[in-house]
């Protein structure tokens, strides 16, 4: 038994969803929130979310993910109110004859929002995720991210954009180790300047090759992620490794294409199927860490405020 | 009776699994089982939440922690899958989603369908009607916001806008809100009404004009299309349908930026085939009133459909497009209603000094 627990494991990461089962949801869901006017949004994306993460598995074991349409409504309702008081402040401005004022204030208060978003968002979905009945959890403390974005954001606005990669990093760095599964955290070992290097090599020769290299740039951009992040147990660790090809990538978003042209956007839901199937079929999961080990640390979270405004403001979720 | 099967139990303090014998009483419709420590849990089948991922049951039980047994065995996993819908424990949504993948398809065409046809002709023609809601007084903001901001930089030719407005003021028009008409300096052949009452016409056009009953045609025209606030029943149409697509797709943010779009497009501002139609036949009943001829408006019409053929085509084509549907529609007014024109000196004074 000592023995096999600090053995090397290789672990399979899979989506077993189907094309046509996921059509089914989305439909479903169409139809709903149509005859509700819309009204039944946050129950449809909690389903969608259901079904995607419920089709997900490590080991044969699928994760599942707890939210709850009732609480997305919920948040959502807070996320509308809040837009509502800063839409109401911005018409005041306007009433006072002050519009430019008003408005500086909408955008400021949008980009005010956008750490309490991120950070909403990532505590409910995380803490409403759970694998062999273990919650995943994200730790980080809301005033220091703040404080973070806020630096990143004027870095990136003093450097003219320059500081972009090393913001994307950082905040990356930032999200990522703050995230539990259990009694086991994340790590997150990507460098900006790496980063840069390789979005500055990425671009030119997608120029050079006429957009050809961009599949090779993707391919890059993935590995970077994926190959940097780990779980660590105490002194043992799983890593992750991409396999995934420019090619794959190319082959990948060509078929997409088609399949969305040729079914007039209706194989959506294939297209979402492949994908993942794609990207999980192309992480190798290998370490010491004993799966069976695990225990539960991380507390229940079921606001999804900060989500939902991450939804309204079109952001997607970064992971 | 009571139903036993082999299942893996998580018990949501530790990612292991138990190996557990579970039974199930269909009587009393409760799951029961004994955890590694020899303690027996019940779990009432309608508090548990049931998954079926391909070949595996799983039920999930309780909030925090959440518990789970995962099944297998395929005779236990029909059984359940039946006996919970002839208990009535499958709700109208599972019922919805296990129709089968020819019924969502069949569903999905429908709603395709019906999307598609509100979106050419319910939601437009909503949009039209419901511009009454929409107070005069915006027509007026929107217009003369547009006029502010792009009349500054043109040339415009006081003294073809006197004549232009004394013209007008020959007229009787049938406007319900108060004219201004503007001449500009240019080569474009074109003239334009905004939902204010501006009406701003290319000296291009006045150029091409052989006779004032073309102007008289144009002008007609021109306040049908005021009259009518046009431009107004345009942007709630555009609007709409931007509006219902972004609703459908779930995207919100492109609103304003088709309102703020159709602003500064009200010049272009292409209008539909029927406010072409209606604003051809107010002009020919203006004509008719004012007693003109109004074979001036149908010439106009063909010399601007001639000119098309040059390299440069007129604008007014564009945002009006003279088609010969249109101009056989004239040639129909002209031949079907009665009419009485006399020659009008005053007017071919005036017509003459906006020419020169």
């Amino acid at each position: 038994m000592e023995n096999s627990l600090s053995e090397t494991k290789t672990h399979k990461l899979d989506f077993q969803g189907s094309g046509s089962a996921f059509f089914g949801i989305i439909i479903v869901n169409w139809l709903l929130t149509i005859i509700t006017l819309g009204v039944y949004y946050p129950w449809a994306k909690a389903k969608q979310l259901q079904f995607l993460y419920g089709e997900s598995s490590l080991d044969g074991d699928r994760f599942t993910f707890h939210g709850t349409g009732k609480e997305m409504f919920r948040g959502f309702v807070k996320a509308i109110i809040l837009f509502i008081v800063l839409a109401i402040i911005m018409f005041f401005f306007v009433f006072l004859k002050m519009p430019l004022l008003g408005l500086i204030f909408f955008y400021v208060g949008i980009i005010a929002i956008l750490p309490l978003a991120i950070h909403g968002s990532y505590r409910y979905r995380m803490s409403r995720t759970s694998w062999r009945g273990i919650r995943f959890g994200y730790r980080g403390d809301r005033n220091e991210f703040i404080k973070k974005f806020f630096s990143w954001i004027g870095l990136t606005i003093i450097t003219f954009g320059i500081y972009g990669p090393w913001m994307v990093i950082n905040m990356r760095k930032y999200l990522l180790e703050n995230v539990r599964f259990g009694d086991a955290e994340f790590e997150y070992e990507g460098d900006g300047g790496d980063y840069f290097l390789l979005n500055l090599k990425g671009y030119f020769l997608s120029i050079f090759t006429l957009g050809i290299y961009m599949f090779w740039w993707q391919k890059d951009i993935f590995q970077y992620y994926v190959n940097n992040l780990s779980l660590h147990k105490e002194d043992k660790k799983i890593t992750l490794t991409s396999t995934v090809t420019g090619g794959g990538f190319f082959k990948l978003a060509f078929i997409n294409l088609f399949i969305i042209i040729f079914t007039l956007g209706l194989g959506y839901a294939w297209v979402v199927a492949r994908t993942m199937k794609f990207i999980f079929s192309n992480i190798i999961i290998e370490g010491n860490i004993d799966l069976d080990s695990i225990q539960q640390t991380e507390e229940n979270f079921k606001d999804a405020t900060g989500d939902d405004i991450s939804d309204i403001l079109n952001m997607d979720f970064v992971m | 009776m009571t139903h036993k099967t082999n299942g893996l139990f998580y018990d949501g303090q530790s990612s292991a699994s138990q190996k557990i014998e579970l039974f199930f009483d269909t009587d009393k419709k409760v799951l029961f089982f004994e955890n590694r420590n020899g303690e027996r849990q019940n779990w009432i089948l309608i508090d548990t939440i049931v998954n079926i991922n391909g070949q595996i049951l799983n039920f999930q039980h309780g909030d925090n922690p959440v518990q789970s047994i995962n099944i297998e065995e395929k005779d236990f996993v029909s059984y359940l899958i039946l006996f919970r819908k002839n208990s009535g424990h499958i709700n109208w949504y599972q019922k919805l989603i296990g129709m089968g993948f020819k019924a969502h398809v069949v569903l999905a065409t429908l709603i395709l369908g019906i999307v598609g046809l509100s979106y050419i002709y319910a939601i437009p023609w909503v949009a039209e009607k419901s511009v009454v809601l929409i107070p005069k007084e915006y027509d007026d903001d929107l217009g003369s916001m547009f006029f502010k901001q792009n009349m500054i930089f043109n040339n415009i030719d006081i003294h073809k806008t006197n004549a232009l407005n004394q013209f007008a003021k020959e007229l009787k028009l049938n406007n319900t809100k108060k004219l201004k008409f503007t001449v500009v300096n240019s080569s474009v052949v074109n003239a334009f009404a905004l939902p204010d009452g501006n009406i701003v016409v290319f000296s291009g056009i006045l150029d091409s004009m052989n006779s004032y009953d073309e102007l008289v045609g144009l002008l007609g025209h021109e306040v049908a299309h005021v009259n009518n606030r046009h431009s107004m029943k345009m942007l709630c149409r555009n609007l709409s349908g931007y509006i219902f697509v972004s609703a459908i797709l779930g995207d919100v943010n492109g609103i304003m930026a088709v309102v703020g779009d159709n602003v500064n497009t009200l010049q272009s501002l292409s209008f539909s085939r029927e406010f072409e139609r209606q604003s051809d036949l107010e002009g020919f009943e203006i004509l008719s009133t004012n007693k003109i001829n109004p074979y001036g408006m149908l010439n106009l019409f063909k010399r601007l459909q001639e000119e098309e053929q040059d390299i440069s085509m007129p604008e007014f084509l564009s945002s009006h497009p003279v088609t010969i549907e249109r101009i056989k529609f004239i040639k129909k007014l002209i031949q079907t209603r009665p009419f009485y024109f006399t020659d009008n000196p005053k007017l071919k004074t005036l017509f003459k000094e906006i020419k020169q």
